[in-house]
């Protein structure tokens, strides 16, 4: 009776330590309690199994691989990701057709191109928010360039202008676009990270900071 | 006689025009004494100070290469009339074939250099400014440098705050206990010889006064026996409570990641806005992991960093060169029976970061910092407010619930807790 009384607490003890093992920590993910919902049979965004054993275990594939595997095998590098086919022209909402004056054409697109937004104050609110998020790092709150502390980033770089001296308190509002658009100089291009109409925004706040207002 | 005067006249001004030509093209020193020369007048410097941060610092530094070639000795290397024609117009100057600005044009990787349409003067300022910061330099407080060595050290400082005042108090208690048991014996001590010192106690009451604890007795007496018992069930059942409910819960995952991209830096010390590569996150449900060419518009040009030098950096190089993807680990993964969008709580909702994912910008390495349990989902929803200001969808539904209740509207009211709005 005393001995498996024993027994019984020392049982449940070290189950009781050993489920302490089952918590995430650093490199191991934790056991899985229905491991099949977590790994996605379906293509999903930033996932990709490409382990064609995982989870053999409960694997009801006809083709016989594991369960979890779900890569492309048709395309470059089993990724689900494609590139759109080559000539198509992507539309928005907005009807904007995409900004093609090429990286080179600098001074045309100065002189031609115009913002389709008026320079409300609504939308210079907006410019404004979009340009701290995108823009503050290097260029700095008050456009400032280097010299302004909060670029932190531009200090770093060095050599960032300030929007409100010399040459670039004059450029046009084309200027600023197809710059953010393609970079120049040291800056890279912005056109993949912010949409053609949030761009617009942000010279709205842009022309705003030239003259030297903040 | 006129003419003859002319002619003299004539003569003289050829001389001396070839004498400063020689002169110029066989020693720089000599060159500084003519029409050119570098004015060292300090109105003229600052003037071309002014010129130089205005226009010229964006690509040159004096002593230190930038985009373009480091200016110092710029005067020795080339002579005004060429510098000025190459500032006005550096395409004429290439294409004229100069061999000295062709070799510049593709060591530079073929970057055209801005034409500038500053007067003689101008030009002649701002390398009189050049020359003087050839000579003596300025010492400039290097920005970056301070910056680095300042903010983690302030960091980790308010991080270990709360902690180190945890333990503080922790001590403190203990030794407030420790005072409190030394005066508890103290007084027993004291009451004890008082009392005997009476003398007028009976023997009842004398058993009581001088009494000793048995330690043995009292480990084997069934109320401690049963006490010891129950904490130890008790820690038991915990631990194995815990752990069934640890199953299928990844909090602290904190996988190495193929490029050891620190959060604490880039968003912590450098401020860089999530939103700047996540770029995903207002507009799609996923907030997406930037790709190489967003690293590459500041990795361009920062080639080494403050931990691990050029090893990991030169990673994305890589991945770019050879058109590779990086392979992130994912580490926050949500079962496929739950929907969740990213955009409709941060875009809509205004749901900081930081809310879910914990401090990030501390973060050297990330980790789950969330649940990401039902419970988990479930009690934000019952607690948080909706974010209806300047949102006109949300006014009827306002408007509706106030009718009915006087607290604000809560996700849970306009159907927060609906089983089909993330199970479907």
């Amino acid at each position: 009776m005393r001995i498996q009384s024993l027994f019984l607490v020392s049982i449940t003890s070290l189950g009781g330590l050993f489920l302490v093992g089952c918590g995430a920590q650093g490199e191991y993910k934790g056991m899985e309690f229905a491991p099949n919902m977590y790994h996605s049979v379906a293509y999903e965004p930033l996932t990709q199994i490409d382990d064609e054993e995982a989870g053999t275990f409960v694997s009801t594939r006809e083709d016989g691989k594991g369960e979890f595997f779900n890569s492309n095998v048709n395309n470059p590098y089993q990724m689900n990701m494609r590139e759109p086919v080559a000539n198509t022209v992507p539309r928005n909402k907005q009807g904007y057709l995409p900004y093609r004056m090429p990286k080179d054409s600098l001074d045309y697109a100065a002189a031609v191109v115009k913002s389709p937004l008026t320079a409300s104050e609504d939308v210079v609110a907006q410019g404004k928010e979009l340009y701290l998020r995108y823009c503050t790092h290097c260029h700095g709150q008050n456009g400032q360039g280097s010299e302004d502390p909060t670029a932190k980033v531009g200090a770093i770089l060095k050599g960032v202008p300030s929007y409100s001296v010399g040459r670039l308190a004059t450029v046009s509002e084309g200027h600023v676009f197809h710059v953010i658009t393609h970079g120049k100089g040291r800056m890279g291009a912005h056109g993949s990270q912010i949409s053609e109409e949030n761009r617009w925004k942000i010279v709205s706040y842009v022309q705003k900071l030239q003259k030297g207002s903040n | 006689m006129l003419k003859h005067i002319n002619t003299v006249a004539y003569c003289k001004t050829v001389l001396l025009g070839l004498l400063i030509l020689s002169a110029s093209i066989f020693s720089p020193a000599v060159y500084a004494q003519d029409a050119n020369a570098i004015s060292t007048d300090p109105a003229v410097i600052q003037q071309g100070e002014a010129l130089f941060k205005a226009n010229c610092k964006v690509c040159h530094a004096v002593n230190e290469q930038v985009v373009g070639p480091a200016l110092a000795k710029v005067y020795e290397r080339q002579n005004m009339d060429w510098i000025i024609a190459f500032v006005r117009n550096s395409q004429k100057v290439i294409q004229s074939g100069d061999p000295y600005a062709v070799e510049l044009y593709n060591k530079f990787n073929k970057t055209e250099m801005t034409a500038f349409d500053f007067s003689d003067d101008e030009i002649k300022s701002i390398i009189a400014y050049v020359k003087q910061e050839t000579e003596n330099p300025t010492v400039a407080a290097p920005v970056a440098t301070a910056t680095d060595g300042a903010t983690p050290a302030e960091g980790s400082a308010s991080a270990g705050m709360s902690s180190e005042y945890f333990y503080i108090i922790l001590v403190v208690l203990f030794v407030v206990l420790v005072l409190i048991l030394i005066v508890l014996g103290l007084i027993v001590s004291v009451l004890t010889k008082f009392l005997n010192q009476q003398g007028n106690l009976d023997e009842a009451d004398k058993e009581i006064v001088n009494s000793k604890t048995d330690l043995g007795a009292f480990m084997k007496s069934k109320a401690f026996v049963g006490f010891a018992i129950f904490i130890f069930v008790t820690l038991v059942a915990k631990t194995a409570v815990d752990g069934l409910f640890s199953v299928g819960i990844q909090q602290g995952y904190a996988p190495k990641q193929p490029i050891a991209f620190s959060h604490q830096l880039h968003a912590g010390q450098l401020e860089i806005d999530c939103n700047y590569c996540h770029t995903g996150v207002r507009i799609s449900k996923s907030a997406n992991i930037p790709s190489a060419n967003i690293c590459m518009n500041c990795h361009s040009i920062v080639k080494t960093g403050p931990q691990y030098g050029e090893v990991e950096i030169a990673k994305i190089y890589k991945a770019v060169e050879t058109n590779t993807p990086i392979e992130w680990v994912r580490i926050h993964n949500l079962p496929d029976l739950a929907y969740f969008n990213h955009a409709q709580h941060v875009e809509v909702g205004n749901v900081e970061c930081q809310t879910c994912h914990g401090e990030i910008q501390t973060m050297e390495v990330v980790q789950q910092h969330a649940l990401l349990t039902m419970g988990w989902c479930i009690d934000c929803h019952r607690k948080t407010d909706v974010n209806t200001a300047d949102n006109g969808y949300y006014d009827k539904l306002v408007e509706l619930h106030n009718e009915s209740s006087k607290s604000p509207m809560k996700v849970v009211n306009i159907g927060g807790l609906e089983c089909s709005k993330c199970h479907y």
